[in-house]
């Protein structure tokens, strides 16, 4: 579903990453782990086409694939009631007419804050209301950066349903996360970012405690 | 793409008039230099038309500066725009979508420049308004066109309030002499040339929309 060659990226002369190369299917969650700075984010944006490699490229091999990008930004217009902004986004992605907005948010438990407005919503309830955006896109590659920071404990779990339904439905799911202990057993497969390079590429089987320590310190 | 336009439009004009993200601080600058202009003028004396009209595209110019730059920073609130790079439509939506909003915004703006302009300018509708409603609604599509165009260029600079000034208002030099050529008849100047200044108007708007499909994914895409 994405395939990445050779990928490199420098930020002016200070290298991130070299050379990463790896494919990504449907119906699997990869786990992308690194410490900070390691360019976690900025391949994650590259795999969304958000940011150009300096080298190589990020390709998606299924034609016109749904992307659906969470991270710490929220894309939510706060003078919008959270309807508004779900029927914003419905319209702008084009998306079918039967799409229902209020089952969406229903699905994220904000049915009953519909008609407020989204400036006055935690920073929880609103990244609830970024992945109602999200669900409603019903994406084919999942790409979520740190997607349960400042979420609840009902909320993070609400999240963890959602990518089991995607990853049931055969979307690819990409996920960068610090909580390894928390996200490790959702994934299927497990990437490493470390000194510019893929340090691991392989399941979570393999890949043992001294290098989750290594990478949680 | 005429959905996500539509859907671009509908959600700036609901910003924008209903939600507090007003015209008001666009409007009072335009008010500010009418009033400014007007006292320039001596007791008894009037400006003449083709200043007066001059005054008032300035007024528009200096407006659409200020409308733009608050439609394009719409989007960086919460970092919306990459929401919208990731639609799966053509950009030149936003940039369309925009432009409309902004066109609107314009003429709502227009609507109280106008009668400003003949109040505490001291003139009065004495030629024919037939091609100064054209005129306006020319220079205002070729402004709009630019100025959505620029502001997307301008959105990601620090000093995005004089970098779109600065290239904008020597770019909008042709309509803004077309304009003014065209409404000082209306206001009771010297007659002739309206259809040539409703010519160059036209040309610079067609070249303005093109340069915009062209140019506005490069300019709104960006990359760090």
């Amino acid at each position: 579903m994405l395939e990445l060659d050779c990928v490199s990226r420098f930020y002016g002369h200070n290298l991130v990453f070299k050379d990463i190369s790896c494919a990504f299917a449907g119906g699997g969650i990869t786990l992308l782990l690194g410490h900070n700075g390691a360019g976690k984010s900025t391949l994650l944006r590259i795999m969304a086409g958000l940011t150009r490699p300096s080298s190589g490229t990020a390709r998606f091999t299924a034609p016109s694939p749904k992307i659906g990008y969470l991270a710490h930004s929220t894309f939510i217009y706060p003078a919008l009631t959270a309807l508004e902004n779900l029927r914003f986004w419905h319209q702008a992605h084009c998306l079918d007419k039967s799409h229902d907005l209020f089952k969406a948010l229903e699905r994220v438990n904000l049915t009953a804050r519909a008609h407020d407005r989204a400036g006055t919503f935690s920073r929880g309830m609103a990244q609830r209301l970024n992945l109602a955006r999200i669900l409603l896109l019903e994406p084919d590659i999942l790409l979520l950066d740190e997607p349960g920071a400042g979420l609840d404990t009902a909320s993070q779990a609400l999240l963890r349903k959602e990518m089991l339904d995607a990853r049931i439905r055969g979307a690819c799911i990409i996920l960068v996360s610090h909580n390894i202990a928390h996200d490790a057993p959702l994934a299927d497969r497990i990437l490493l970012l470390e000194k510019g390079g893929l340090a691991y590429d392989g399941s979570p089987a393999f890949f043992s405690a001294p290098e989750v320590q290594a990478c949680c310190a | 793409m005429l959905r996500m336009t539509l859907a671009v439009f509908r959600k700036d004009m609901t910003l924008t008039l209903l939600r507090g993200n007003g015209l008001a601080q666009a409007l009072l600058l335009g008010l500010l230099l009418v009033f400014v202009f007007s006292l320039s003028q001596g007791i008894g004396e009037n400006l003449s038309p083709r200043n007066a009209a001059a005054v008032f595209w300035l007024s528009s110019a200096f407006c659409q500066v200020l409308i733009f730059n608050q439609l394009y920073a719409l989007e960086e609130v919460n970092n919306s725009r990459l929401g919208l790079l990731l639609v799966p439509q053509p950009l030149q939506a936003v940039w369309l979508g925009k432009a409309l909003a902004g066109f609107v915004l314009l003429l709502l703006a227009q609507c109280v420049f106008a009668p400003a302009t003949i109040v505490f300018l001291g003139q009065s509708l004495s030629g024919h308004p037939g091609p100064a409603a054209s005129i306006l609604l020319l220079t205002d599509a070729g402004m709009c066109a630019l100025g959505s165009l620029l502001g997307a260029l301008a959105q990601s600079q620090t000093a995005r309030e004089s970098l779109l000034g600065v290239v904008l208002f020597p770019l909008l030099t042709p309509l803004l002499l077309a304009g003014t050529g065209v409404c000082a008849q209306a206001l009771g100047g010297a007659s002739g040339e309206a259809d040539a200044w409703i010519g160059v108007a036209a040309a610079f708007d067609a070249i303005f929309l093109a340069a915009g499909l062209l140019l506005f994914s490069f300019l709104y895409t960006g990359d760090e």
